[in-house]
């Protein structure tokens, strides 16, 4: 593991470099220590930094560049077309490489024998030590595994080197320049405010992950099935064989369907008990109330995905099924919209409550007072004057409540079904973009066929729609928040 | 009234002369709906008090049962005949018995135990062992391996029962629901009442649930949730140890350094838009970014905990933004007006400061990852059943494991309604382990709560 | 210091339109009412005067059960309208606040049209068959208000869209479009310009011709100019009940003339 090692050395380095510079500074400064411009530790710490920052920097350029390099100089050697032939072959010569290089290491192959061995020798010798080939070994590929393998060792082993020198020329260079004088404080806080700043920036580097993964891959699917097919296509059938139809609107139906069901179970419900918890509830109703709503929230989804399939399916089912309470056979089985529907918008109530129980506070006292003086009622303070001035930032309550509805997985995973159908009974057995999401990619997906792909299309719509959607409701609620501040 | 609304009828006029005690109509047609609407939120109140009620009842109805297990005590002998056929008492070859080998000899310990209990059956002696479970022989393989003089003796076995029969004690399983069914019948369910009433059949805690590894499809008697458990934890492991350094040096950027300007702006929106991303998404990301592009391994808790790192850093930085935002600026200023950087003022006052109400959104933030399960789905840790722990402490990181809640889904997923009631016992234990840190976030708000 | 046009009309009545006797008001457990009693006449402007703290709003806020809506507020004592004790359990305060209509200190348009904002009232209290008569209350309340003319135009804009002394006159119209007997004004000048605390005060003086106005000041000067009859809070108490000019001129106690000479508050 020499580059476990090469850190090691390196962290010995700064170490060293933390206590010469530090002992430098002191004994610089004599008896006055008054007249060092920093604390001791700083002027260490600017070495030690001075060490690691850029030994560290260049090993994982040089981790990342070499192979690619190595790949540019092995796959000449291949005598192939660039492609996912190509591609898998450099990966046999990749492990042909490693188990040389293994081999040597371990002292099981000396370097004659290396430099001598056949193509047909390499599948057995390297199985002797625990290195599995798939199949027999090319004398091209061996050809360019020796390349590769060679050029790994140089590399590493220049790498080491590189990384050493620079390591002990930092320190040194701080350490040589470190006077009384020196500011070293302010060089290790500039350093540690680009370290605080970088790990902000992880924000931005997430969200450049989420869109990269996703148009790399929506772009490889269209490459391979046709784009407007898929966004209006009315019929969705995949076939893991190949020839699928991958229509994304009964996807979408279902998905917006699901949504607005648990927004009319969700939304008449959380603003109820949210008008009720603020305006009218005793202190003590509002002590138990709000924090069992909480414990609704802090269920996970799985919970409520279950409690859909093996408790409110089948009880919907006994309703409205065939030889039913209610004599109509609507539902055919227990998923259905209904079923994810109502779990998702019980789910959903305390996601609304808190968020207009918030808004609802922000519209001032002075607007009551304003309206009881005149002799309303309290109901019609709140249907006529609390209400109306909320309703913005309500707006963008029930905006955020279905964004969470049509990205919510678990629930339409586990209760909504799995045939994917445009139909307007709400008893009917549905799926959304995020079920088919998970079907899509979850077992042994080949991840270059049209079948896999899908999902990264599905998750760029998915992505798209609920960004849009709270982009717009934040701004809603921003907006309305500034009007009261 | 000098100059307007001097019309005799007016209501204003009507008020004029009426005493303040006699409610008019119209006041009492307006408290009527005022109570109306009242009642509205009382009523909202109390069917989201009702949904909850169901379904914590439903959790634990149905979960509770996975927390017991029945066993039957056989008698069996351990035929050397069978185990040792040339006698040469050579623990090499007893150990090479298959389990295959081991069924007889529970058949014959099961039907001599039956018999010893004088029920009448019709049963034969090679259908009574569907009482058991399957993995009774491996059971008793590993205790002779472990033990090879055994061998020739008859050993006492609390044997475990399978799936339906351990269902028929516990009420999920009934007469009537066994007439559809291959794997038992209603003849069984009279020796096991014979075995229930002999005590040598008997319910008892199941330790094996809480420790255990998930088991093959035909053998939910023998699932635990244990091992998933170890991979919940190291994936809280990798979200505590990277979230924790990475949202506070972040938090602290933005809320003590950042100057206005774009590229503040840029990762304020970002924080708030990532902060409302459906988690599936970040699945996704996890697939493409850490799997496809970054060969780590499928299945590995690391993936997972990077995963979920970058799905919770959003409510962390939040969090802990607001708890450093609580420190009144007097604190800075103090720490300014005697020499300190400000640099030293926030990591040697605020920070410390702030600790408490950082901690209390970390461990939010840990729950909220604890129980999620979409993005789990897409990185592999369904699916896998990891039947031994890791085998050392960085082993846990990238051998292939389940989490807590992936681990019920997969049972959910299983048609077997044992396997409902031990997803049912899952969702107990992984709400358990969600109720422990939400309390301690309450305590610790409690504790340090601070009035400036 | 004062107008003659109000002394002139200082005589036309003096009948009790409130009575308070013997008002104690806490809050938890802060007495913030002292006993407090004191006879409110019709058709006339009485104004509380006193430092900030003293409880003339809090008693204001009594007098149309505004108090009812501090859930730790409690009121002892009568306080009588015409003869009735508001504070009687067969009261209902939405009805009593259609007869003692209040004034805030920062004015409180709602967030709806100017017309909307002034039929509010008088639609919850089903003052109007008919649009049209609505129409004719809200141009009444709006001209009754002197702000008509401003805003005659504009009825379907936003009430929060005017400046702020426009607002404050909105709230006066909203206020009398229900019609009150009393009209309780909380400060509603403080949040003002002078030139719009001017015509708020000319309204003032307008409106006593047919409501009895309870106004809360913290200037001497405006209790001076608008009211018949002054009332001086401190710490609780009601120190003095007089003619507005006795009061400024030759108050008995010495906690009045501290206050009224800038020693106290």
């Amino acid at each position: 593991m020499p580059i476990f090692w090469l850190i090691l050395a390196v962290l010995a380095i700064a170490v060293a470099g933390f206590l010469g510079a530090r002992h430098r500074a002191l004994s610089l400064a004599g008896a006055d220590r008054r007249s060092l411009h920093s604390l001791p530790n700083y002027y260490g710490w600017s070495a030690a930094i001075a060490a690691m920052l850029p030994a560290f920097a260049m090993l994982a350029l040089w981790v990342v560049l070499q192979p690619i390099f190595l790949n540019m100089r092995a796959a000449p050697l291949l005598e192939m077309d660039a492609g996912g032939a190509a591609a898998l072959a450099m990966a046999d010569v990749r492990r042909v490489a490693n188990g040389l290089a293994l081999g040597l290491s371990s002292g099981v192959l000396t370097p004659d024998q290396v430099a001598s061995i056949t193509p047909e020798e390499v599948r057995s010798t390297l199985g002797a030590i625990g290195v599995a080939l798939g199949s027999e070994v090319s004398p091209q590929t061996l050809a360019a595994a020796e390349v590769y393998r060679a050029g790994q060792s140089a590399g590493t082993a220049a790498m080491s080197v590189v990384v050493l020198a620079l390591a002990v020329a930092g320190a040194a260079w701080i350490w040589l320049r470190t006077r009384p004088e020196t500011r070293a404080r302010n060089g290790v806080e500039r350093v540690m405010r680009y370290a605080l700043l970088s790990a902000a920036l992880i924000a931005i580097l997430t969200t450049l992950g989420i869109v990269l993964s996703l148009i790399f891959n929506t772009v490889k699917f269209f490459g391979l099935y046709p784009a407007d097919e898929f966004l209006f296509g009315l019929t969705w059938s995949p076939s893991f064989g190949g020839g699928s139809t991958l229509g994304f609107v009964p996807l979408l139906w279902g998905t917006l369907y699901i949504s607005f069901v648990a927004l009319i179970v969700a939304v008449p419900i959380g603003l109820l008990a949210a008008i009720y918890l603020s305006e009218y509830a005793t202190s003590r109703v509002r002590s138990i109330a709000k924090p069992a709503l909480e414990i609704l929230a802090g269920i996970p989804t799985i919970v409520y995905g279950l409690f859909a399939l093996v408790t409110v399916g089948p009880f919907l089912l006994d309703i409205f099924g065939a030889g039913g309470v209610l004599g109509v056979s609507w539902m055919r089985g227990a998923t259905a919209v209904m079923t994810a529907g109502l779990v998702m918008g019980i789910m959903l109530i305390p996601f609304v409550s808190s968020l207009s129980d918030d808004i609802i506070n922000a519209v001032p006292q002075a607007m009551r007072d304003g309206s009881y003086g005149l002799g309303a009622t309290q109901s019609e303070t709140i249907r006529q004057v609390i209400l109306p001035a909320a309703l913005p930032g309500i707006v963008g309550a029930i905006l955020l409540a279905a964004s969470r509805a049509i990205g919510e997985t678990m629930i339409v995973v586990l209760g909504a079904g799995a045939a994917a159908q445009l139909s307007m009974n709400p008893f009917d057995a549905m799926t959304t973009v995020t079920a088919k999401i998970v079907s899509q990619l979850t077992g042994d997906a080949d991840f270059s066929s049209p079948e896999a792909l899908v999902a990264f299309a599905l998750g760029m719509t998915l992505f798209v729609i609920t960004l849009a959607l709270n982009v717009f409701a934040l701004w809603i609620v921003r907006r309305y928040r500034e009007q009261y501040e | 009234m000098t100059d307007f609304g001097a019309t005799g009828s007016h209501p204003h006029e009507l008020r004029r002369g009426r005493s303040l005690f006699d409610l008019d109509d119209r006041t009492r047609r307006r408290n009527r709906s005022e109570g109306a609407f009242r009642w509205l939120g009382i009523g909202a109140i109390a069917l989201s008090m009702v949904f909850i009620v169901i379904l914590l009842g439903t959790i634990v109805a149905r979960g509770l049962p996975a927390f017991t297990q029945t066993t039957i005590t056989i008698e069996v002998p351990l035929d050397a005949a069978v185990l040792d056929p040339n006698g040469t008492g050579d623990p090499e070859v007893i150990r090479s018995v298959l389990t295959f080998g081991y069924a007889p000899l529970i058949e014959r310990g099961l039907a001599g135990t039956v018999a010893a209990t004088g029920v009448e059956t019709e049963l034969t002696s090679s259908q009574l062992p569907q009482l058991l479970s399957p993995g009774v022989a491996a059971t008793l393989r590993d205790m002779v391996a472990a033990d090879p003089s055994l061998v020739g003796q008859t050993v006492q076995v609390e044997a475990l029962a399978s799936g339906r029969a351990d269902g028929y004690l516990k009420g999920r399983v009934t007469r009537e629901s066994l007439a559809r069914d291959t794997n038992l019948s209603p003849a069984h369910l009279d020796v096991l009442d014979a075995l229930v009433e002999q005590d040598l059949a008997r319910r008892a805690f199941n330790w094996d649930f809480i420790l255990g590894a998930d088991a093959s499809e035909s053998r939910p008697e023998e699932a635990g949730i244990g091992v998933a458990m170890i991979g919940s934890f190291y994936m809280m492991l990798t979200v505590l140890l990277l979230a924790l350094p990475i949202g506070v040096a972040a938090s602290i950027y933005l809320e003590e350094f950042a100057p206005q300007n774009r590229l503040t702006d840029l990762i304020e929106v970002n924080i708030s838009n990532l902060a409302a991303v459906p988690s599936i998404v970040f699945g996704i990301l996890g697939l493409a970014a850490f799997i496809q592009f970054a060969h780590l391994p499928q299945s590995a808790p690391l993936v997972g905990g990077l995963v979920l790192t970058l799905m919770t850093l959003p409510t962390i930085i939040i969090s802990t933004r607001a708890a450093l935002k609580a420190v009144p600026p007097s604190i800075r200023d103090a720490a300014l007006g005697v020499g300190a950087s400000k640099m030293q003022s926030v990591f040697h006052h605020v920070l410390p400061l702030a600790m408490p109400g950082i901690l209390t959104g970390l461990i939010i933030g840990l729950a909220q990852a604890l129980g999620e399960t979409a993005p789990l789905l897409l990185i592999g840790m369904v699916g896998f059943i990891a039947s031994n722990p890791p085998d050392g402490f960085i082993d846990g990181f990238v051998s292939p494991n389940s989490a807590m809640p992936a681990q019920i889904y997969e049972w959910a997923k299983r048609a077997d309604p044992a396997y409902y009631e031990r997803a049912w016992g899952g969702i107990i234990v992984l709400l358990l382990f969600l109720l422990v840190m939400n309390v301690l976030a309450v305590l610790l708000r409690r504790r340090f709560e601070r009035r400036w | 210091m004062f107008d003659n046009r109000i002394s002139e009309r200082r005589t036309m009545t003096n009948e009790i339109k409130i009575r308070a006797e013997g008002v104690d008001v806490y809050y938890g457990d802060n007495h913030a009412i002292k006993d407090v009693s004191v006879d409110i006449s019709d058709k006339m402007v009485t104004a509380f005067i006193g430092p900030s703290g003293c409880g003339k709003s809090t008693f204001l806020r009594c007098i149309n059960r505004m108090n009812d809506t501090v859930a730790s507020a409690r009121v002892d004592g009568t306080i009588l309208l015409d003869g009735e004790d508001i504070y009687d359990k067969r009261v209902d305060p939405v009805q009593l606040r259609a007869r003692v209509g209040m004034v805030f200190q920062k004015p409180n348009p709602f967030p709806k049209s100017i017309y909307d904002n002034v039929a509010y009232g008088p639609k919850i209290h089903g003052m109007a068959k008919n649009r049209a008569e609505l129409d004719e209350i809200v141009e009444k309340a709006l001209k009754r208000a002197a702000l008509w003319g401003e805003v005659k135009d504009r009825l379907a804009a936003p009430g929060t869209g005017l400046s702020g002394g426009q607002q404050q006159r909105l709230c006066i119209a909203r206020a009398v479009a229900t019609e009150p007997e009393v009209l309780l004004m909380d400060e509603p000048c403080s949040a003002l310009d002078p030139i719009a605390t001017a015509q708020v005060e000319e309204l003032i003086d307008e409106l006593r011709q047919d409501y009895s106005v309870v106004i809360v000041t913290h200037s001497m000067q405006q209790a001076a100019r608008v009211s018949q009859r002054t009332a001086f809070f401190h710490l609780g108490h009601l120190v003095e009940f007089d003619e507005t000019d006795r009061i400024f001129t030759n108050p008995t106690d010495p906690r009045t003339e501290s206050y009224i000479s800038g020693r106290i508050g």
